[in-house]
């Protein structure tokens, strides 16, 4: 029996009340209560100990522990900033236009709470330049938390001094990269940074930072509200066994999964991490089509899913280990119908163009990559056949060589070879200074490996042909772009 | 030839409204060069599209060289270096986006609006005869749960199918 899902609201909760983005509204649904609570019950260090108590992972794209990242905030050096990113740029990403464009207020409070643990005064909030509304909606927001006293100087009498500024970008992707974001805060062209140093000891200006995407800032306050037991109970916690004794590996809370392409309901749900494939296409009202050939599970950049792994679930351990991602939870979901050669010539023009070009293996392959999948696209992809020599019984029924012929796919093999040069998909290496690279090489090749019957297809038909779900791709057993995934025990009947 | 040249000289200066706005946005920052991508989409608002002189009254404002405002002005799609149209029509065609027809009313609006596709060197292919638009692609608008989608100066259309491109047109030309 399949259990029905229901969406567990906590960010999005009031998202649908009429004028939430103003104060008062927002001031009935406990708006800032939790802020509040924060500054009158706890010291800003057991707030910092609670994020990391929480287990609550950077929505932004990387996973990584909050927590953590501000331990790395050295304590002696000021100012220190907090960096909002709201650059949400990943194809199949748009949750955090909705928190900007009708919940601004919950933002804010976000980054009091941040702000208060870090003894930060200063907060810029990165917008995409793209994001008019909700930039227009998140100055409003902003304006009246200054008019009713809770940003400025000597917030509520404790002394607390915060400012918020946005910041428009200029539609540049790769400024959604923290350090690019830093460099385009600070008016240069976004290109990222060498890390080290990372951000949190010398950011922008200079001086230690936080780069703290919308969603994982919007988290914090329902993590002091409600507190760490509440939070924890949210989601799976695994067990990394690869240290001894094994170390907790929590994917708690709740994600808000951005799903698109062939569903029927798209939009985005709030869910709590670690339900699978299929049930996250259910709950979106069901797949348009007959059959899931495809889901791309964390934005444009994450390594394809097949049709074999659709019970893979969607939380950043499970898709670490099943060789992908959850990055932005953006997910896209592609039926029988969808051609895959097709859709990865889609997501490589959108490389070849937001590719910053600073460094040369990505401002050259990305366009390299484009153009060899252009070309298999337009039927013109390049293949070879040789005659291999093998020993068997011939035509004439003696022993001999039996002439078998063997196709050669050159533009194939030159695809992974150029891509796997931006960055290693295998070794996980890069040859670039950004994750950029890895973001191109990754769909690039999981998408050739995995598809390859129908990449073969276009350049042995000389066209694009779409084969039905069960030809275009290659099971796991028989491929190596796959791995074992991971599915805990403990887990397995939630 | 000529014209070009008075181009590039008429002066450029904020008007009274701007210049309030910038003198607040100079003092968000520790350093002035930090409030270039603000001041450029001002700049951009009032002036159409940056030109010449826009940058170098950009640059003593923000007291960095030309060749840096430059330097950013080409690295950000938003900012335009040639005239455009009233109505700048953007068109996402990013996956979520093709998976759902986008190319469909792309080519509904270049035969409607008569003209081609823009690209980042030359606009002016993109411009209609009358110069009331600017026909684009982009990249991803995030707005993949309600593709297509497409954005007109500041306002998104979603769910787009021929005929309501044909109702916002005729919206826009009366």
């Amino acid at each position: 029996m399949i259990k029905k899902i229901e969406e567990r609201r906590i960010l999005y909760e009031h998202l649908d009340v009429p004028d939430i983005n103003t104060f008062d509204v927002f001031r009935q649904y406990d708006g800032y209560t939790r802020f509040e609570k924060a500054i009158a019950e706890y010291q800003p260090d057991d707030i910092a100990k609670m994020v990391m108590d929480s287990g609550l992972k950077g929505r932004g794209g990387a996973g990584f522990s909050t927590g953590l990242k501000w331990s790395f905030v050295p304590k002696d050096i000021k100012p220190c900033y907090l960096c909002c990113n709201a650059d949400e740029s990943e194809p199949g990403t748009f949750s955090n236009r909705y928190v900007l464009e009708k919940n601004p207020h919950l933002l804010i409070e976000g980054i009091l709470i941040c702000c208060y643990a870090m003894g930060i005064e200063t907060t810029y909030i990165y917008i995409r330049g793209e994001f008019t509304l909700g930039k227009k909606m998140l100055d409003a927001a902003i304006k009246e938390a200054y008019e009713k006293g809770y940003l400025g100087k000597d917030i509520r009498g404790t002394g607390l001094n915060v400012d918020i500024y946005s910041h428009p970008g200029a539609g540049a992707y790769i400024c959604g990269e923290e350090t690019g974001l830093i460099e385009s805060l600070e008016g240069k062209r976004g290109q990222p940074r060498n890390k080290p140093p990372f951000p949190a000891v010398e950011g922008v200006f200079m001086k230690p930072t936080v780069v703290q995407n919308v969603e994982t800032l919007c988290n914090l306050p329902f993590i002091v509200g409600n507190g760490v037991e509440w939070y924890t109970q949210m989601g799976p916690t695994y067990a990394d066994t690869r240290s001894d004794p094994p170390t907790p590996d929590p994917n708690t809370g709740t994600k808000l999964y951005c799903i698109s392409g062939d569903v029927n309901e798209p939009g985005v749900y709030e869910l709590d991490l670690g339900l699978t494939c299929t049930e996250l296409i259910e709950v979106a009202g069901g797949l348009r089509g007959e059959e899931v050939k495809a889901v791309i599970p964390g934005g444009s950049s994450a390594p394809i899913l097949t049709h074999y792994e659709l019970d893979t679930r969607l939380d950043f351990t499970s898709l670490t280990l099943a060789k992908s991602m959850l990055g932005s939870g953006g997910i896209i979901v592609m039926n029988e119908t969808r051609n895959i050669v097709d859709c990865l010539l889609n997501i490589m023009k959108f490389y070849a163009h937001e590719s910053c070009g600073q460094c040369t293996p990505c401002r050259w392959g990305t366009p390299w990559v484009r153009d060899i999948v252009q070309r298999i696209a337009d039927g013109n992809g390049r293949k070879d056949t040789i005659t291999r020599p093998k020993f068997g019984v011939a035509e004439n029924g003696r022993w001999g060589d039996t002439g078998e012929t063997e196709d050669i796919y050159e533009d194939l093999d030159l695809l992974e070879s150029v891509a796997n040069n931006i960055a290693n998909v295998d070794t996980m290496t890069w040859n670039t200074i950004c994750v950029f690279g890895i973001a191109v090489s990754w769909p690039a090749v999981s998408y050739l490996r995995k598809f390859r019957p129908e990449f073969e297809a276009a350049i042995r038909e000389g066209k694009l042909v779409t084969l039905p779900v069960a030809e275009a791709t290659v099971p796991p057993e028989e491929n190596y772009a796959y791995q074992q995934r991971f599915i805990p025990k403990e887990f397995a009947d939630l | 030839m000529s014209e070009e040249l008075i181009q590039i000289e008429t002066p450029f200066a904020f008007n009274e409204e701007n210049q309030r706005e910038f003198d607040e946005l100079i003092g968000r920052y520790p350093i002035k060069e930090a409030a270039m991508l603000p001041t450029l989409h001002l700049a951009q608002r009032q002036a159409g599209y940056i030109t010449p002189a826009v940058m170098k009254y950009v640059a003593e404002q923000l007291e960095v060289t030309v060749m840096k405002v430059k330097d950013v002005v080409t690295f950000y799609p938003m900012f335009f270096e040639e005239p455009v149209g009233e109505y700048v029509i953007r068109v996402c065609h990013t996956l979520p986006c093709a998976l759902r027809d986008c190319k469909v009313v792309l080519d509904h609006l270049k035969a409607k609006l008569d003209t081609d596709i823009a690209s980042e060197t030359n606009l002016a292919k993109g411009t209609t005869a009358d110069g009331k638009f600017t026909l684009m692609k982009v990249e991803c608008l995030a707005s993949c749960d309600v593709a297509p989608v497409i954005m007109v100066n500041d306002d998104l259309y979603k769910n787009l199918t021929p005929e309501k491109v044909d109702e916002l047109l005729a919206k826009l030309a009366s």
